[in-house]
Order: C-alpha cells, then structure tokens, then sequence
C-alpha cells in the first residue's frame, strides 16, 4: 500500500500527467456546448450576387434557400465562388430567369442544387402552394456526436495507457527500474502497483467525461461502468508493454501515437463503413473496438450487444494480463542463472 | 568553415537517424498515403438528395429519371427513415404532398421545392463552370493541404524537440562553447536538416497524393511555403527545447498547439464556419498561405514580409536562448 502512496504523490506532482487526465473532460465539455452551437450551415447553400445584379424580389426569393452576399465587383464575385472552403454559388439575371455560375470542384449535392435553379425559380409561384410535411428528427448533430462522445471516451481511457508508458520510461531512464529489480517485491505486486494508478486515473476520466456526455438510467449506467472499468484496464496494461518495449522517451511517444491512432481508427472507421463479417471478428483484437461498439449499442439501448462487448473486453484483460504475467516470469527466469 | 558546417550537419542525419526520426516521417507518409486514397475520398462524397415517389395511380407522368419510385407509403417511410435527407412525394391524394424530415430552415425549402421540380423536369442549364479542378482534385489538394500542415507543424516539430532534448540533456550545447567554430552553425545545420528532409516529405506528399501531374504544376510553390513553415517551426521547436526544462514540459506545450491551435485553424479554412477573430490567429496565415499554393490562389506579399520578419525575429530569439544556455555552469 505504502508504494501506491508514492506512485500517487509523483502523479499529483506530474503536471504533465494531470493535463492529459484533464483533458478529455475539457474536450467533452466543449462537445457538450458545440451542441448548441449551429453546425447546420455546413450544408446551407450560400449564394453571391452583384450589387444591384439582381432585382429586390429575386435577392428575397434566393434568401428562402440561404444567406445572399452582395459583391461590389465581379472580381470579388468570381474570388467567392472560387474559395475553396466555401460552396458559393454566384446568380445573375439571364433575361427573365437566372443564370449560375460554380467553381467546378464542388460536391454533386451543389453543383446539382446550382443547375436546378434556374428551373426552381421559372417555377416560383407553384412550389409555394405545395403542401409541405416535416417530420421532426432528432437533433442533426446527434449523429456527430454518437461518434464523437465514445471516441472521446477511448481518449480518456487511454490516458492511462500513456501515463503508465511515460512512467515505466522515465523510470528506465533515471535507473529505478534497476532498483526495482533487486526490491523485495514480487513481479505481481509491480504489475499491480504500475497498473492500479494509470487505472484509477484513466477510469476516473473517463467517468467525468461519460457523467458529462451520456444521460443513463440505472442499469446502462451499470454497464456502461463495466465497460470503462474494463478497457481503462486493458489501455493501463497496454501502457506497461509500450513501457517496457520502448528504449527512450522519444520512441515512447512514438509507440503511443502508433497505438492511439489505431485505438480510435479502427472502430471509428468501422462504424463509418459498417464492417461485418469475419473481418469485424478480426476488429475485435482491437480492445478499443468493443468498447466502442458496447457505447455505441448502450447510447441505442442495445443491451444484448453491450453485454457482449464487456464479455470480449473481460477475455482481453485476462489475456493482456496473462501475456504481460508470462513475459516477466519468462525474464526473471532467465536472468536468474546470470 | 565549410568543413565544421559539414561535419555538424552530418552529424545532425547520424543523430536524426538514430532517433529514428526518417523512419517515423516515412511512416507517416505511408500512413497518410493510405488514408487519402483509401479512406478520405469516399467519405468525402455528397450524392444529391434522393427523392422517393408514391404515386398509386401513376398521375406523374413527366417525373425525372432521378426520381425513385415506391409502391407503399410504408416502403417510403422506410426509405426517408434510413436516408433522412432524402425528400418523399406523396401522390396517392391527388394534389402531391411533401413528405421529409426536418433539418435546418433554408435547406428544407429547398429540398422540397427540389424534389417537385424533379416531377417536371425542365432543360437544366448547366451552371458556367469558373474553376478548373474537379471535385476529386479538390479533396486530394485540400486533405494533402492539411496533412502537409499537421505532419510539419505537429510532428515535425515534435522529432526536432526530441532530438535538441537528447543534445542538451549530453550537454552537447555546452561543450559547444568551447569548440573552434561560429556559434550561429550550430543552429544553422540543424534549420538545414530539417528544412531539407520537410522538404522531400513535402515533395513525395504532394506527388503521392494529389497525383503527379497536378503534384508537379503546384510543387513550387507549396515548396516555397513548406520552407517557411519548416523554418518558423523548427525555430519555435528549438526555442522551446532551450527554454523549457525536460520533455515532459515540452509534451504540453505540444499538446496545447496539435489541439487548441490546429483546430479553430482547419475549421476556418476549410468549412463555411468562420470565426470573426481568426485573422489574428498566426497559424491561420501560414495555413491559408500552403492552401493558397495549392489552390494555385495569390499570395499577399504582405505576408511574405511578415513571414521573414516572424523568422529573423525567432533566430534572434532562439540564439539568445542559446548563448544562455552555453554560458549556464554544469
């Protein structure tokens, strides 16, 4: 116990270590605003006109579709609708109808919207007497934010994994793991001593920000506790392999780039396609993956899906530990006879 | 001269190397490649909204080709259900009724008088086309744009930190104190490194990704402004090794920039979102001026000046930063 007293001492101290606890929570708060933040202009059509280019009503007509700018000089209209980052489409009267004009390297979506109106707008007077139906759908960044919010959480969990790295390396580096080796302590104890801080850590993280993000009933609460508790470990345990692999500092940061970007890849990549099949059996070596995947399914309310991610993430605790377990006996035994 | 300037920068590839530096920049590159041509473009595609048709007693005669037909109103609700920007037509009632899911104001006019328009098709007239580049063109620049900007100002600057980290804890840049040489070609071999090894990964960048016709038209100048970012980098890089006192320290500093600096940037210049501040954030110029080289836009000599101005006035600093270094006592 009195080790673990230590290990959190030089945690509280470690600046580094409480920033990157810290910041997935300030990355799910600023989420949890951006949700109230319009994002939906993004698909908005945006309109350029010359300054008395176009008569009062038809400037009225276009802003039904999206915000109109006027432009002093065709020089500036064209800049507009070449810039890049925007899909300005500019209009120009064309005897009685319009007539467009786009950069060429839009999205279909705009190129088809810009080809269109000049017949949308023949056809003005007879599209507002149509009888108009809108469902309500939830809110459009949901779906953002289904992604975001357990890609976040993966991120929390994984500070763990990058606290215990960064811990094993330094202390390679200052010469106490050679101290280590002669302690009266059993390999188990040092496993359990490295894990349980970048575990605590990584899980209490990753806590805050699911209490930020998610609104639970009781028993996905349940669930979804197991399944932090869980791949919190599975990213601690994976935080003492980089440690023990990696030689300084600098290839340290190096593997736990590699490992992130794979962590939150794969099971981002595979919610974007949909991978099924052997292949998504394959995705689920990736500890990351079911714990996505179960957050995914308990934000749906799948509860049968969720409870085998935590099934698949207790076999990779079992397996990562045993695997760590087997490589420290294998060590220790050789080295003895020397 | 020329012979100590040599040996130091040789010296600096032999250290590079080592740290396996090459080897990660390679990585990167491959990993880049991979996800431009086989991830990035596929997502990055926006078909216009599918419009679904009920229409029992086939009164819709004229309807476009780009119209799908539906023989139920529940196969409609499925299918608005799973693509709910698609727009649904009902005209089982005689009168045709608009049927979609709600989404912002303007885009909903607009998707609705869209999908009627689509039952009386009139000749469309094509838009006149302004620009040259085709909408894959587009992505390949922009996203080779980005990850050009990333690797440079993110993981470049992490390798030349890591390296000037080991060097200083050797106490490297003391021994320099007392070597025959001009103070200023220590810094200047390392700005040289980097500078040419940003250089070919911007190189084999652009030509991978955005082709190698395309590649070579803007390869000037993204060259050009490669440069620039290479040289401001490796010089806030080497500022802030010599400033701060180990690597952990460096790591958030690290952080700060890839998170709090990059992202308002990229959403700015790539998205309709538009900060009003944004003209005051520096790495917004830096990044406008890589993406105007690709887009083949002109440059504000304005800029230029400031660039040079940004770069003497972090070489002062940085050698500043490492004449108090040599003079510090072990």
């Amino acid at each position: 116990m009195g080790g673990l007293k230590y290990q959190l001492k030089s945690v509280l101290r470690d600046k580094f270590c409480l920033m990157t606890f810290l910041l997935p929570i300030l990355v799910a708060a600023a989420l949890n605003f951006m949700g109230s933040i319009d994002m939906s202009s993004l698909g908005e059509l945006h309109f350029g006109v010359l300054e008395n280019g176009l008569p009062p009503q038809t400037v009225t007509w276009l802003e039904r579709y999206g915000p109109v700018t006027a432009y002093g000089t065709q020089e500036e209209l064209t800049a507009a609708i070449m810039e890049p980052s925007t899909n300005v489409i500019g209009v120009r009267a064309d005897g009685d109808g319009l007539k467009t004009a786009i950069a060429g390297d839009e999205l279909d979506i705009f190129q088809q919207a810009a080809a269109t109106l000049p017949a949308l707008y023949e056809r003005r007077a007879e599209a507002e007497r149509a009888e108009v139906l809108t469902l309500e759908r939830p809110d459009i960044l949901e779906s953002f934010q289904d992604i975001f919010i357990p890609a976040v959480l993966i991120v929390a969990m994984f500070m763990g994994c990058t606290f215990n790295a960064m811990n094993i390396i330094s202390e390679k580096e200052d010469g106490v793991a050679l101290v280590n080796e002669i302690l009266p302590m059993t390999p188990g104890q040092y496993i359990l001593q490295k894990v349980v801080v970048g575990f605590l850590f990584g899980s209490l993280s990753a806590l805050v920000t699911a209490c930020i993000c998610f609104r639970l009933s009781w028993q996905n609460a349940g669930m979804m506790l197991a399944l932090i508790v869980l791949s919190s470990f599975v990213a601690a345990l994976i935080g003492l392999f980089i440690g023990r692999f990696s030689e300084g500092l600098m290839i340290g940061v190096v593997y736990i780039k590699i490992v992130m970007l794979v962590f939150i890849a794969v099971p981002i990549v595979c919610a974007l396609i949909g991978v099924s099949g052997p292949p998504a059996l394959l995705c689920n070596l990736v500890p990351s993956q079911p714990a996505f995947e179960g957050m995914m399914a308990l934000s749906a309310g799948d509860m049968g899906t969720a409870a085998r991610d935590t099934g698949i993430l207790a076999v990779h605790c079992a397996a990562w530990f045993a695997l760590y377990g087997l490589l420290t006996a294998r060590r220790r035994g050789c080295r003895r006879p020397g | 001269m020329g012979n100590g300037f040599l040996a130091l920068v040789k010296k600096d590839c032999r250290m590079l190397a080592s740290g396996k530096f090459f080897l990660m920049a390679m990585g990167f590159l491959v990993l880049y490649t991979a996800y431009v041509n086989l991830g990035y473009l596929r997502f990055m595609r926006m078909p216009p909204y599918n419009v679904y048709l009920y229409d029992p007693a086939g009164t819709q005669t004229e309807k476009s080709s780009l119209v799908w037909s539906v023989s139920s109103v529940e196969e409609m609700d499925a299918a608005l259900l799973s693509d709910a920007n698609g727009v649904g037509l009902d005209a089982s009632a005689g009168e045709v009724r608009v049927v979609l899911y709600k989404g912002a104001e303007h885009v909903d006019r607009h998707r609705a008088d869209y999908a009627l328009s689509l039952l009386e098709p009139a000749a469309s007239r094509t838009p006149e086309v302004l620009g040259t580049n085709t909408p894959e063109q587009k992505a390949r620049k922009e996203i080779t744009c980005e990850l050009l900007f990333f690797e440079l100002a993110a993981v470049g600057f992490l390798g030349i930190a890591a390296v000037l980290f080991k060097e200083k804890g050797m106490g490297v840049i003391r021994v320099h104190a007392v070597l025959p040489l001009r103070k200023e070609l220590f810094l200047l071999s390392k700005l040289a490194v980097f500078l040419l090894s940003d250089l070919v990964f911007a190189v084999l960048l652009t030509l991978l990704n955005v082709g190698l016709a395309d590649g070579a038209a803007v390869l000037p100048a993204v060259l050009l402004q490669t440069a620039v970012l290479s040289l401001l980098m490796a010089l806030v890089g080497l500022l802030c090794a010599l400033l701060l006192k180990d690597f952990r320290q460096f790591t958030l500093a690290y952080l700060v920039i890839a998170i709090f600096a990059a992202t308002p940037v990229f959403l700015s210049a790539n998205t309709s979102v538009k900060f009003d501040w944004i003209g005051w954030h520096p790495f917004y110029h830096i990044y406008m001026g890589l993406k105007n080289a690709y887009f083949g836009t002109a440059i504000s000599p304005v800029y230029y000046a400031g660039a040079v101005a940004a770069i003497v006035l972090l070489f002062l600093m940085v050698q500043l930063a490492f004449h108090r270094e040599m003079g510090k006592e072990g």
